[in-house]
């Protein structure tokens, strides 16, 4: 084999540390290395350009690339090589950027390692084989998890590029957090208006299948190909049959039914649709508070249903769909802030959430519109934000922020001006971040224009004199103390990951981080798509977002499943497991321990068993290759020989150089 | 330019084997170096597509071969990026830790964690602990000699019957 | 009748199906027995049962099974070499269908290394014994004109004195007594000996022993659980686990591959140290594995053909594996 090794500077990234002349000039000792040199950026034009023409000038058949991690730029010098009319995989990567010149200041040290790394992967090169992808079908159809703004932005612009759309949903009707707001910043518009239309065309449109009150119950296959099995939740109503007429609802005998969509701002009948907008427009049953489902007696509404639709015997169903591309949207959950005893910790009914105070504000509320105490039904006079609630807070396990809980603050402070022309709003606040388009001008209309005082400080305690609440905190600008005397106190709780998010993960085979928010493959490069193929994010589910950033992530998750399906078929990656059919012995312990059924029993020649890999079912991580005694079954590009080589290369007697 | 004669005496470096899975722990490395995050310099990284990859023998060879010591690192358990590589995983370098003890190899030599994508603060901590521990052990007793009776073996042989009967190759028979 | 007259029995009716049944017959002295290949009723008498019949004949099964115009396989079973049998089915290693197995209670068996050991320290040759009596605890042995008498404890096989499986299980079978389970220590006392000693100890103890290792392969290819034959990964190129070189630490590698690949698996027969022509305490290795696997995963290989060897499966909070604070 004829090896060449390119030692990357990446500028000063690597060369301020590693000495990467003397480490191309060690390479150039390794078995079977003929051409060694450093090189400014190995990624660059030029760069790459200088490996090709080595390639053909040397008549290399193998490189290796020492430069930054191959997580980043493997797939480019791959490029490079096939360029060059090498085969991809004839390609090792020596990471001595992350994990050399990035993490220690000695350079000497750095040097003998980064040249080590060089040395680990050299040895495995010359034992890489040429690889060749295999093609196979896609099911052009995508299943978009989660019918928020983000979702359903994702659903209809796949939709309307002609795609076959299966959403679903785990509430009820779709909309997420953006239904239940009034008026949304910077441009104080009202939020259903502008939600309402795309919610209609999520339902009207001939490619979107919707599946509300459901969850993804299980999720199996690979990219262009998975098998995923829906679990419709029991609703006790038959909606093939409801118009949605909201009968039930109004003679529902059972009326202290908590009220999800109103964040419990009021109650609700046991039966009925969430909101008037809601899609699909159809009733159900919150099992929980209905008497004929508790204690077997009642049965008003299926008595007068007018379609007969209500069943109370229904059971949960499971619909099996097959997909190509899932996009991940599936949004947030509110900060529990009963943990801040400062603030009351829910004991005050006039302390109320951001979204509570949105729900009272809101024309087709619970109060309809009109603000009022939640303790004596008064109109309130003086009302206190208080920001960053569960947000940017360690001693809650907190520390990032929210993103938009400044923005909405504002606008409530705002809104609450014009509902209530002779009240007074307080702001505390830590900072003010509002970078966005018009946003910093909205913050200060509401400073200069509305007159919302802003103080800057947290606030240490609220306690109750007489029927008002005395907020007391620092103003940290005027460098005194304050107290406000507040009808209505609304704390502008942070948003945390949604509740089940890691257990969803789990099945889409994703990663998330410790506050459960979807990792995307890369922060900045990669923004919507994950480390899984095929599995792709949007909106609030990967970390705080406002609704702008949340519909364009949705566009830019379905141009992803667009870029995806506009090819007829996919390339499966060839790094896979294969049986040595010589050395198998027939065990099978290798179907046993493969996760993707992708190991099956086969007959030879002579009727003797032997294991045989299904191409574009196996994922290739290798765990049949650790459960095969004999060695008969190995993952290609990382088989035995090639770790045992760099594990040689590494540990040997006396290593000098 | 050596990292193991007298040159570099003072910050003589062991040698590391790290086994990395891919997706979470190899993507936390590179979170750390892309935070800048220092840590010693004697781990050299080998990379696998996962945990469920690294076969215990893999590690008994770098024992073997002269590491003085070995560190594996995968996804959390439930975040296996294919499902359930980690579990065996877990299940497979268990037992070697327990194992290792008869062999005279210190168990202290070896250690599996699991460190994702996101937690490069963790795995600076992770590989600084690591790699201290192994400096506090110092470097590994290698396995020295041939087979039979080698140079070696005869030097025993002299100094045992010098000490008393019985050569110290044959001094036990089984029980 | 007698436990072997019994056996004979057995076997008498069943061979007209069976193409050869295994069991042991007198060897070449007093002192050994060796394997017997029935294929006719004449061969039948040769056939004896007493603790000399030592080896393990499930090592033949994988290859017997195999081989052409032989279909159905009979064999003499202990307890401890049914259960290889047991682990063997459990792995779908053998037909399991095609093998009829004779069980016999067994009350422990004789270590030729231990008995020559007692000799020569009595000050006589090995080669000068002439015969040997069981007689319930004792061993008697005519050496040279003398009779040297040993409890049968000091001259049995480890294994026996923890023995918790003396009857065969899962045979079609089954000849005599139940014998009942009375293991003398819970664990091997080499083991136990061994383990007060410290890790450099050990270590240098290994180095000691390893280069004695001419890796014959011996310990491999007697092990009833070896399935792969020809394609151990120790002797092959690809993969490249062992080199050549025969030093202690490649003749060390290779003991690890035995022992890992027999994780969950050995069934501790002791076959692999019995053969050993150099007499290697290896099976130090297998029992601590052997205990591993039964403290982390409660599982005792050979005792239940349905169940899944550890390593093959997995549970998503594993009841003895402590997440490590790292």
């Amino acid at each position: 084999m004829r090896i060449g090794v390119f030692v990357c500077h990446c500028g000063s990234n690597i060369a301020a540390t590693v000495d990467c002349p003397s480490v191309a000039q060690a390479a150039k000792l390794f078995p079977d290395v003929v051409f060694a040199s450093d090189t400014m950026y190995a990624c660059s034009e030029p760069g790459q350009d200088a490996i090709i023409q080595a390639i053909k000038e040397h008549r290399l058949d193998g490189v290796v690339v020492a430069s930054c991690s191959p997580r980043m730029h493997e797939p480019t010098f791959r490029r490079a090589l096939e360029r060059a009319g090498l085969n991809r995989y004839m390609l090792e990567m020596a990471n001595i950027r992350e994990h050399v010149s990035w993490i220690g200041k000695n350079k000497e040290l750095n040097t003998v390692k980064a040249t080590e790394l060089v040395r680990i992967a050299a040895a495995k090169l010359r034992l890489n084989t040429p690889l060749y992808a295999n093609q196979f079908d896609v099911t052009k159809r995508v299943l978009v998890i989660g019918g928020g703004v983000a979702g359903i932005q994702a659903a209809l612009d796949c939709a309307d590029a002609g795609i076959q759309v299966i959403m679903v949903e785990r509430d009820t009707s779709i909309g997420g957090k953006m239904a239940k707001l009034d008026k949304t910043f910077p441009t104080v518009d009202c939020s259903s208006c502008i939600l309402g239309p795309k919610m209609v065309d999520v339902a009207q449109h001939p490619n979107i299948t919707l599946y509300a009150a459901s969850e993804v119950e299980e999720i199996s296959g690979y990219v262009g190909n998975f098998d995923v099995k829906v679990r419709r939740r029991a609703t006790y109503v038959n909606w093939d049959a409801c118009t949605g007429c909201g009968l039930c609802m109004e003679k529902c005998p059972s009326k202290k039914s908590y009220d999800a969509f109103n964040e419990g701002v009021a109650p609700t009948a046991a039966i009925g649709i969430s909101f008037p907008q809601a899609i699909p427009k159809k009733a159900s049953i919150n099992a929980e508070f209905c008497m004929k489902l508790q204690k077997g007696k009642c049965g008003v509404c299926a008595k007068i249903c007018p379609t007969k639709c209500i069943d109370f015997e229904q059971q949960d169903t499971i619909v099996s769909e097959k997909v190509g591309a899932i996009v991940a949207a599936t949004g947030y959950d509110l900060f529990d802030w009963t943990v801040y005893n400062q603030y009351g910790g829910g004991r005050y009914p006039d302390v109320v959430t951001s979204l509570q105070y949105e729900r009272m504000m809101n024309a087709s509320g619970p109060t309809a519109g009109h603000i009022k105490r939640p303790s004596d039904g008064k109109e309130p006079k003086r009302v206190v934000f208080i920001q960053c609630v569960g947000s940017r807070d360690k001693a809650v396990d907190r520390p990032y922020c929210s993103g938009f809980c400044c923005m909405y603050t504002a606008k409530q402070a705002v809104l609450t001006k014009d509902h209530i022309p002779d009240s007074d709003s307080y702001v505390f606040y830590m900072d003010i971040r509002s970078p966005g388009k018009g946003y910093d001008e909205f913050t200060r209309r509401a400073q200069e224009q509305y007159g919302v005082q802003y103080v800057r400080g947290r606030v240490s305690m609220i306690y109750p004199k007489g029927d008002v609440l005395v907020v007391r905190g620092a103003d940290t600008l005027a460098g005194t103390q304050v107290e406000v005397e507040a009808d209505l106190v609304v704390l502008a709780v942070g948003i945390e990951s949604s509740k089940g998010a890691p257990h969803l993960a789990e099945k889409l085979r994703i990663s998330y981080d410790h506050y459960g928010f979807f990792m995307e493959a890369h922060p900045k490069l990669k923004p919507v798509e994950t480390n899984t193929a095929g599995v792709y994010l949007a909106g609030c589910c990967q970390g705080p977002k406002d609704i702008p950033t949340s519909v364009g992530q949705g566009s830019a998750a379905a141009a992803k499943v667009l870029t995806l399906f506009a090819k007829d078929k996919l390339e499966s990656d060839p790094q896979i497991s294969r049986v040595n059919q010589n050395r198998c012995v027939g065990c099978l312990k290798c179907t046993m321990t493969c996760p993707f059924g992708a190991v099956k029993d086969v007959k030879d020649r002579a009727g003797n068993t032997k294991a045989e890999v299904v191409e574009t079912v196996c994922q290739g991580c290798g765990i049949c290759t650790v459960t095969c005694p004999h060695g008969a079954i190995q993952l290609q590009h990382f088989t035995d020989n090639q770790i045992l080589a760099e594990v040689n290369a590494l540990c040997q007697p006396e290593m000098e150089f | 330019m050596s990292a193991r004669n007298g040159v570099l005496s003072d910050t003589r470096e062991l040698r590391v084997v790290g086994f990395l899975c891919n997706w979470c722990s190899y993507g936390g490395a590179d979170t750390a170096g892309v935070a800048r995050f220092e840590q010693p310099t004697d781990l050299r990284i080998i990379r696998v597509p996962c945990s469920g990859r690294i076969d215990p023998l893999f590690i008994m060879r770098a024992l073997v071969s002269g590491a003085d010591g070995v560190l594996v690192s995968g996804c959390h358990p439930r975040d296996c990026h294919y499902a359930e590589g980690n579990y065996y995983a877990r299940r497979r370098l268990e037992l070697l830790k327990q194992f290792l003890p008869i062999t005279g190899i210190d168990p202290q030599r070896f250690e599996y964690t699991w460190v994702s994508a996101s937690e490069g603060a963790r795995w600076q901590e992770v590989v600084t602990k690591f790699t201290n521990r192994i400096h506090e052990l110092g470097p590994a007793p290698r396995m020295q000699g041939g087979s039979g009776y080698d140079e070696l073996c005869l030097k025993q042989i002299e100094e045992g019957v010098k000490q008393g009967p019985a050569c110290p190759c044959h001094k036990e028979r089984a029980l | 009748m007698s436990t072997l007259e019994q056996l004979k029995e057995q076997i008498r009716k069943a061979l007209p199906d069976l193409d050869v049944v295994i069991g042991w017959e007198q060897g070449y002295d007093a002192m050994h027995a060796t394997p017997l290949f029935i294929r006719t009723e004449e061969d039948i008498d040769r056939l004896i049962w007493s603790p000399l019949c030592v080896h393990s004949l499930g090592t033949y099964l994988t290859g017997l099974t195999k081989t052409p115009n032989v279909r159905k396989v009979g064999l003499v079973v202990k307890g401890c070499d049914s259960r290889a049998i047991v682990q063997l089915t459990q792995e779908r290693m053998i037909p399991r269908e095609n093998i009829v197995l004779f069980g016999v209670g067994c009350t422990g068996c004789l270590s030729h290394a231990r008995l020559e050991y007692k000799v020569e320290q009595g000050g006589h040759y090995v080669e000068d014994m002439h015969s040997i009596t069981f007689n319930g605890d004792k061993v008697e042995v005519a050496v040279n004109g003398d009779v040297e008498s040993f409890d049968f404890d000091t001259v049995c096989l480890e294994k026996c004195l923890t023995c918790r499986f003396p009857n065969a299980i899962a045979t079609e079978h089954f000849a005599g007594e139940q014998v009942p389970v009375a293991p003398k220590c819970e664990k091997a006392p080499s083991l136990e000996a061994f383990e007060k000693l410290s890790l450099e100890e050990r270590f240098a103890f290994w180095q000691d022993q390893m280069r004695r290792c001419v890796r014959c392969y011996a310990c491999r290819n007697t092990c009833p659980m070896c399935v792969c034959r020809d394609h151990c990964i120790s002797t092959s190129r690809n993969p490249h686990w062992v080199s050549q070189e025969t030093s202690s630490a490649e003749n060390f590698m290779f003991q690890m591959i035995h022992t890992m690949h027999l994780a969950g698996r050995c069934i501790e027969c002791g076959e692999c140290q019995r053969a050993c022509p150099v007499d290697l305490p290896i099976m130090l290795f297998r029992r601590t594995m052997v205990h591993a696997m039964k403290d982390t995963f409660g599982y005792i290989s050979g005792a239940d053909p349905e169940a899944t060897p550890p390593l093959l499966t997995f549970k998503v909070e594993e009841d003895n594996i402590k997440e490590r604070g790292w």
